[in-house]
This record gives C-alpha cells, sequence and structure tokens, in this order.
C-alpha cells in the first residue's frame, strides 16, 4: 500500500542512475497522504509530513521536500501515534512490590523489559507511547515513565502513583483503613525531599488511583488539601463530577473499556469534555488488547463525543497529562516523528493500522 | 411439520407427560396495526450489494409495503429522513433477554426453550442501548455455555410487554458446546472428546429415533390397510358366518355343552417408538430442520466436530467462536458451514480455550470463502456488536462482508430471511437511519424502527 516516489531528478548521477547513499541523508523522508492529521483537530487533504533525523520537521498542506529526500505516497491517513496513558506491557508482572504498601522512589522504567513482543504488539495497533504504571497492589506503587514501544524513555519520571482506593489495602499491612492511608499519605507529602516533596511541591505530577464515585471525591478533596496536581485513574463514573474535577485542576485517565461494559464510562467523556477537564484513556496491556484503546474511544464518541475531542484524548491530550506534550502526540515541527499510517480515517475502528514510524523508524508494516 | 403433529397426537394418546414443547404456539412478530411511515433515504441500503439513491421505503401495519425511488408519500403518514437507511443488525449469538439465571446455566438440555427463559421486562436500559446502536434483532440463547443449550430463539430487541409482540422466530436453532472452560477450570483433553461424543451421539439418536418414526408409520399405514381388508372381508362373509354360528349354538346346546367363540387371528397394531422430547428435537437437528449451533475453539475439537458430523449429511452446523477455525477454512466454506466470530478484543486474561484469539479471524475465514457472521460473543453486549464489526473490518474483514454478516446473513443462517435482514417488500420493517455509513465508528443512528414502530428518534 505504501509506493515510494523519489523525486530525485535533480540529483540523478549523469548516468541516470541516482546514488541513493549519496544523496540522503539518513532517516530523512517525506510522506504524502490523503488526508493528515496534524493535532488538535486539523485535518489537511493531500498534506505532507517532512521527517528529518527522527523528529518531523515540516508538516502541512505545503511543504518543501529538500532535494534528495524520498517521499512515500500514502492513499489512507497519517496522524501521530497514539498515548495509552496507564499500561503493564512487558513488565512481566514486575511492577510492584508485594511486601510494602509503599514504595516512592521505585521507578517503573526499570520494570520494563524492552524487548518484549507486547511492545510490537502495541505498535502494531498505533499505539507508539505508553505509561508505565505499577500494578493496583500497592499505596504508593512509585514513579511512572512515559515510554516509547521502542522501549526508548520519553520522560523517566512522570508521575508519583498514588492509591485512594480500596483496592489497595490489605487487612495485613499497615495502613489497613481509608483514614489510615490519608493519615500516612498526608504525613509522607510533607517530607522535605524525594518523590513526596517533589509532588508536594507541584513539581511532580500525581496519578491518584481511584474507582467509584465516592473514592472520585475523596481524591479531589485530597488534591485539593495538599495542592496536588496530575491527574485521576481509573473513575468510570468520573464525569458525573466533572465540576468538581475542574475545580481541583484535575484531569482524568479514564479506565479501558470492554464490550459489555456499563454505558455511564463512555458517557463520563463527553461530560468530562463539557466541563472542560483534560482526559485520556488508560490500556492496561497486556491484560487488555492494545485494539481496546481506539474501541474505548469509539464507545465515546457513539456515547456522543466529538470525534476531535476523542483523537485529542487519544494523541495530544494524552501526551499533556502524562507531561510529554514537548515531544509527541501532534504532527507539529520539532516533535518527535512517531507516526501511523491508516487505510481510513483513524477513529474508525475499521481503519487499519498501515505501518507505523518511531522516533522516524519504521517498526510495523509498510513495505519492504 | 405434519410429522411432528401426528407423532404428538400419538404421544398424547399415549398419555405422554407435558413438556416444555406443548407451551402455547407463539405467533411471532405478527404485524401490528401501527402508523403508516414514509421513510426518506439519501441512500438505501436495499440489501447488501443493492443501494438506491434517494429511495423511498413506505412502511405500513409493521411491514414494507413499498421499496423505491420517486414514490409519493402516503396521506397521514408520518416522514422520516435519514441520510442512510438500512435494514436493522442482528446478532447472532447473543443472551440479550434472557434471564440471567438461565443464561448463567449449564444443565440445560437439548429440549430446553430459550423462549421460556425470555424477559421483556428486565435490562431496560441495555435493551434501549442496543436499539441505539442499531441492532434490532437478537438470536438468544439460554445456557450459552452449558453443553447443551437447547433451543435458542430470534427475538426483536423492542420495549415489548410481552414474550408474543417480540419473537421473532421461537425454534431458531439447537445449541451446543465443546471443550469450554467451566467454573473457571479448563477440561483435560479426554473430557472435550468425551464432550463432542455424547453430541454426536445424540445427533445419531435424533436420526435413529426419525427413522423409527417413519418406519412406524409406514407399518402404521400397512397395518390399516389390513385391518380394512379384513373387515370388507368379514362384512361380505357375515351372514354365512352368522348362521354358521347359530348352528354351533344349537349344536352345543343340545350337547349341553359350552360354546366356544371362534378366535380370530389378531392383526398386532404396531407400536410407536416411546416418546423421547430430546431425540424429536435432535431428530428435527439431524434432518435439517434447526441449525445445530456448536461453540468450538481449539483445532482439535473443531477437526474432530467437522468428521463425526460429515456423516449427517441434512445437519446444518454452525459454529461460533471457532478460535482456531482457520486451519479449516477451506473445508467450511466447502461444505457451507457458518462460523459466528466473536472480534472482541482480548488481553492475556482469557479462557484456555481463547488462548489463539485473533481478531483477523474474521478477515481471514472470509477470505477462503467461508461465512462469517459476527457476534457478540454470548453475552448481552449485543449493543457493541457494530462496535465489534468495526473492529473486525480494521483487522481485514471486508466492509461489505460485515454488513451482510449483521443483516442478510445472520437472517439466512436462522432462517428468517423472508421476515428480516434486508429493506425489501413484504419484510418486517426493522429499519435503522443514520447520519453517515454503516458500521464506521463517527456514523451515529437517528433513527430505529423495529416491527414499523419508531422506537429511536435524535428527539428521545
Amino acid at each position: 500500500m505504501l509506493t515510494r516516489a523519489l523525486f530525485l531528478s535533480a540529483l540523478l548521477a549523469p548516468g541516470g542512475v541516482p546514488d541513493l547513499a549519496a544523496v540522503t541523508p539518513p532517516d530523512s523522508f517525506a510522506i504524502r497522504a490523503a488526508r493528515v492529521h496534524l493535532g488538535g483537530g486539523v485535518v489537511v487533504e493531500n498534506g505532507m509530513v517532512l521527517v528529518e533525523d527522527g523528529r518531523i520537521t515540516a508538516s502541512g498542506a505545503n511543504v518543501t521536500v529538500p532535494d534528495g529526500v524520498p517521499v512515500i505516497e500514502h492513499e489512507g491517513d497519517l496522524s501521530a501515534g497514539m498515548i495509552a496513558l496507564h499500561d503493564h506491557s512487558a513488565t512481566r508482572g514486575e511492577n510492584y512490590d508485594s511486601t510494602r504498601a509503599i514504595l516512592a522512589e521505585a521507578q517503573l522504567v526499570f520494570a520494563l523489559d524492552v524487548g518484549h513482543s507486547d511492545l510490537a504488539r502495541l505498535a502494531s495497533e498505533g499505539v507508539t507511547s505508553i505509561v508505565v504504571a505499577p500494578g493496583p497492589q500497592a499505596l504508593v506503587g512509585g514513579i511512572t515513565a512515559v515510554v516509547k514501544t521502542t522501549g526508548r524513555a520519553v520522560k523517566r519520571r512522570a508521575q508519583l502513583d498514588v492509591s485512594l482506593s480500596s483496592i489497595s489495602l490489605r487487612a495485613a499491612r499497615f495502613p489497613t483503613s481509608y483514614a489510615g492511608a490519608v493519615a500516612e499519605l498526608t504525613r509522607r507529602f510533607e517530607e522535605a525531599e524525594g518523590a513526596f516533596a517533589d509532588a508536594a511541591a507541584g513539581k511532580l505530577p500525581v496519578l491518584l488511583r481511584v474507582g467509584p464515585r465516592h473514592e472520585v471525591q475523596r481524591a479531589v478533596e485530597f488534591a485539593k488539601r495538599l495542592k496536588l496536581v496530575g491527574a485521576l485513574y481509573g473513575a468510570p463514573r468520573a464525569g458525573e463530577l466533572a465540576d468538581a474535577i475542574k475545580a481541583a485542576n484535575l484531569a482524568v485517565i479514564l479506565p479501558p473499556f470492554d464490550p459489555g461494559d456499563d454505558s455511564r464510562g463512555p458517557k463520563s467523556a463527553v461530560q468530562l469534555a463539557a466541563a472542560g477537564v483534560p482526559f485520556g484513556f488508560a490500556l492496561d496491556a497486556p491484560a487488555r488488547h492494545p485494539a481496546s484503546l481506539r474501541l474505548g474511544a469509539a464507545a465515546c464518541m457513539r456515547a456522543g463525543l466529538e470525534p476531535s475531542a476523542a483523537w485529542d484524548a487519544l494523541t495530544s491530550g494524552a501526551a499533556a497529562i502524562a507531561g510529554v506534550d514537548g515531544y509527541i502526540g501532534s504532527l507539529a515541527p520539532g516533535m518527535d516523528a512517531d507516526l501511523v499510517l491508516w487505510s481510513g480515517p483513524p477513529l474508525d475502528l475499521g481503519s487499519s493500522v498501515v505501518a507505523v514510524y518511531v522516533d522516524g523508524k519504521r517498526v510495523f508494516g509498510g513495505d519492504e | 411439520m405434519r410429522l411432528f403433529a401426528t407423532w404428538l397426537a400419538c404421544s398424547l394418546a399415549a398419555g405422554a407427560a407435558a413438556s416444555p414443547i406443548f407451551a402455547p404456539d407463539v405467533r411471532p412478530g405478527t404485524a401490528q396495526e401501527g402508523e403508516t411511515l414514509f421513510i426518506k433515504a439519501g441512500r438505501l441500503i436495499v440489501k447488501p450489494g443493492e443501494v438506491l439513491d434517494n429511495a423511498q421505503v413506505i412502511v405500513r401495519g409493521g411491514l414494507i409495503i413499498e421499496v423505491g425511488t420517486g414514490l409519493a408519500k402516503p396521506e397521514g403518514a408520518r416522514e422520516i429522513e435519514a441520510a442512510v437507511v438500512c435494514a436493522g443488525f442482528i446478532d447472532p449469538w447473543s443472551t440479550l433477554g434472557v434471564d440471567a439465571a438461565s443464561v448463567r446455566d449449564d444443565r440445560t438440555g437439548i429440549a430446553t426453550r430459550t423462549v421460556d427463559a425470555i424477559d421483556v421486562f428486565s435490562n431496560d436500559r441495555l435493551r434501549l442501548e442496543t436499539l441505539r446502536s442499531g441492532v434490532t434483532s437478537v438470536r438468544t440463547q439460554a445456557g450459552d455455555k452449558s453443553k447443551f443449550g437447547g433451543i435458542g430463539a430470534i427475538v426483536h430487541v423492542a420495549p415489548g410487554t410481552s414474550r408474543e409482540a417480540v419473537v421473532v422466530l421461537a425454534d431458531a436453532n439447537v445449541a451446543a458446546s465443546v471443550g469450554l472452560s467451566r467454573g473457571g477450570r479448563k477440561m483435560d483433553v479426554f473430557d472435550r472428546v468425551s464432550e463432542i461424543d455424547k453430541l454426536i451421539s445424540e445427533i445419531e439418536s435424533g436420526r435413529k429415533y426419525e427413522e423409527d418414526l417413519t418406519e412406524y408409520e409406514h407399518e402404521l399405514t400397512e397395518w390399516k390397510v389390513e385391518v380394512a381388508e379384513k373387515e370388507a372381508k368379514l362384512e361380505k362373509d357375515f351372514k354365512k358366518a352368522k348362521k354358521s354360528r347359530t348352528k354351533k349354538v344349537e349344536e352345543a346346546e343340545e350337547k349341553g355343552k359350552e360354546f366356544k367363540e371362534k378366535k380370530y387371528k389378531d392383526i398386532k397394531k404396531p407400536k410407536p417408538p416411546k416418546f423421547d422430547l430430546d431425540k424429536e428435537i435432535m431428530a428435527r437437528v439431524a434432518r435439517g430442520e434447526l441449525p445445530l449451533v456448536v461453540q468450538a475453539h481449539r483445532a482439535g475439537e473443531i477437526r474432530e466436530l467437522l468428521d463425526l458430523t460429515e456423516p449427517f449429511d441434512r445437519l446444518r452446523l454452525v459454529i461460533t467462536g471457532g478460535t482456531e477455525a482457520v486451519a479449516f477454512a477451506e473445508e467450511l466454506a466447502e461444505r457451507r458451514i457458518p462460523v459466528i466470530v466473536w472480534p472482541a478484543p482480548l488481553g492475556t486474561t482469557r479462557a484456555d480455550e481463547l488462548s489463539g484469539h485473533d481478531l483477523g479471524l474474521a478477515g481471514r475465514l472470509a477470505d477462503a470463502g467461508v461465512r462469517v457472521l459476527i457476534g457478540s460473543g454470548g453475552s448481552s453486549a449485543s449493543r457493541d456488536l457494530p462496535l465489534l464489526a468495526g473492529v473486525a473490518i480494521g483487522h481485514g474483514l471486508d466492509r461489505a462482508a460485515a454488513f451482510e454478516a449483521l443483516t442478510l446473513g445472520a437472517a439466512r443462517t436462522f432462517d428468517v430471511a423472508d421476515r428480516i435482514g434486508s429493506v425489501e417488500r413484504g419484510k418486517l420493517a426493522d429499519l435503522i437511519g443514520l447520519d453517515g455509513p454503516p458500521l464506521v465508528s463517527t456514523s451515529r443512528v437517528r433513527y430505529v424502527i423495529v416491527g414499523g414502530e419508531v422506537v429511536l428518534t435524535p428527539e428521545n
């Protein structure tokens, strides 16, 4: 489906045969697609993206391709890679410590097996970055990391994972109650240095794990009281409390959507969008299939979410929540060349992934 | 059915115990008196592969009475307009509408009838959401994971108030399953094989029963002829016989002896085979009257199933799941065995039999010429069927094939294509109106009409 057309007329050797090695800068190419989804709801027909040294250097309708740079012609759509805001891929179950409730300095990036097949599977579904998060067992599970599906870390210290959910309390492990957990967490956030201190100072966002509605309310109060910045994760019905979440200046990471799930989850996205709360989607692979990410977005659109808002939540909005919007999530010049070539509009589940590039390197599909 | 009626009469005479099959005859989906609708479509998908631009559909009495272009609006008709109009979707693998305990029941039998477990009052919200997604009918099944789920039914996803109002076809299929993990435990290979053997022996019993019944009917006919002949002869000989008898009675009296009546040789009446409801139903399966829907996933089980069902040349096998069915795609295509695929994105937490689950299954089977249907996997998640179809398309299934799977393909497989599955004259008016092409994730369903009743509009 990919056709390479080399724009080399100016560089043809006297004999008429181009010498590619001599004229093409390494990792430089351009892709022209029927529709280019630049981000922020902007879609350019017959647009182009220029990639040089793994970065996007130009994108849009009028891109001048330097001489000697190959242009890949694509009949479908081109977009930035999607970002899963909560995931356990390639961690082989080593993303939690079963003995300790609080392990603030554990860096999840070290749990990642960069050669694991989970990562290739993510890429094949158009997911190019994930937030590696701890399992639900700990009260404070450590520091999440934003990594690409090639294994390269975009941000090693993304968020401090803090649970305000009863799922993380154990009868035989301190603290055993919600009140005890709040007391202990409050005390730890007063520490002079370390991850808690960084989070309390607003230098490290928090990822507040919650579940049912009352846990969302508690987490919002907790965040307000300690002046924490960050996002709530795992609240399918967060939308019902959208105004309170907005007032606390928090974002929301919606849990993955499975067929048959309560429709109030997808409805939440509509309510959050209406209230102006930034939101994105968790994937929680490998327990979930990477295709679940787009399925969740489609379920939200069915519930009334605008396609542009759904796409933001999968890309640029997600990047902002993870604190990496300067690097990934859109096709703006200066961004990493994490690109997905689709057979059709990326939000249509019926469109398939044709090829995927991470940092300008093809990691899935395309012509050999 | 005549055979069955005869048999029923016989068994009633024999004093057979009451059984679910004696439930009152359900007249499914009977056209109700309703308003006349005039539906204008920018694009009308009449049936897979047949599209009319700027077309109209006239609905009256619950039925589609006219389809075409340039039709005039009947006086007093309610006008509905949508960019795209097509037949409502059909979920061929669902449990929607069946009460929860009956769905989980793993001790259902061949004679269990799903229509008896349909609860039209529960789960209002889910049914409404299902309609909103464009799904207007489902094949629903009690005991979906049971070894024998019994008789499944095709029902409307209507906000109905009675069972009669929602049933489209009460006896749509007989369901069975082989090799499923039950109670969270996977089965060992011997148990799996024995489940298939049991299934095959039930089909064999059904066939034998059918043969016995045919033989009985034949013998009964012969017996009737013989009795009639004898009676005619007796009639003819009656006077002579009477005279002779009178004489003999007198002689006996004279001699003071007791007169012994002459005993006629009895013509033995043939006995019917012992009534067995399970066998009666499996006979319907064996002769192809009811499709046999078998949930099977592993290659080993599908292989065994295909081999052992081959001798039953009238059997209509339908495989649900078919996780590893690609290995037999050619044979499935040749034997015209449809496969109902469940293209749900499954992660690592899945039952053992689903370990080979692949979203590309539907596409690969269809490419090999297999009739592929798409189902919501025996759950009540029929609401998400169009999304699952989208996932299947995104992983290789042709868009047109997916549309056919959700409409006429499903209707044909379960013998309701004369009533639902396309927008044609005489069919039940199960229609959806969308603002874009069907099965595209950004398209929204604006109108849903079930049996001629407008159940969803943009306003509600």
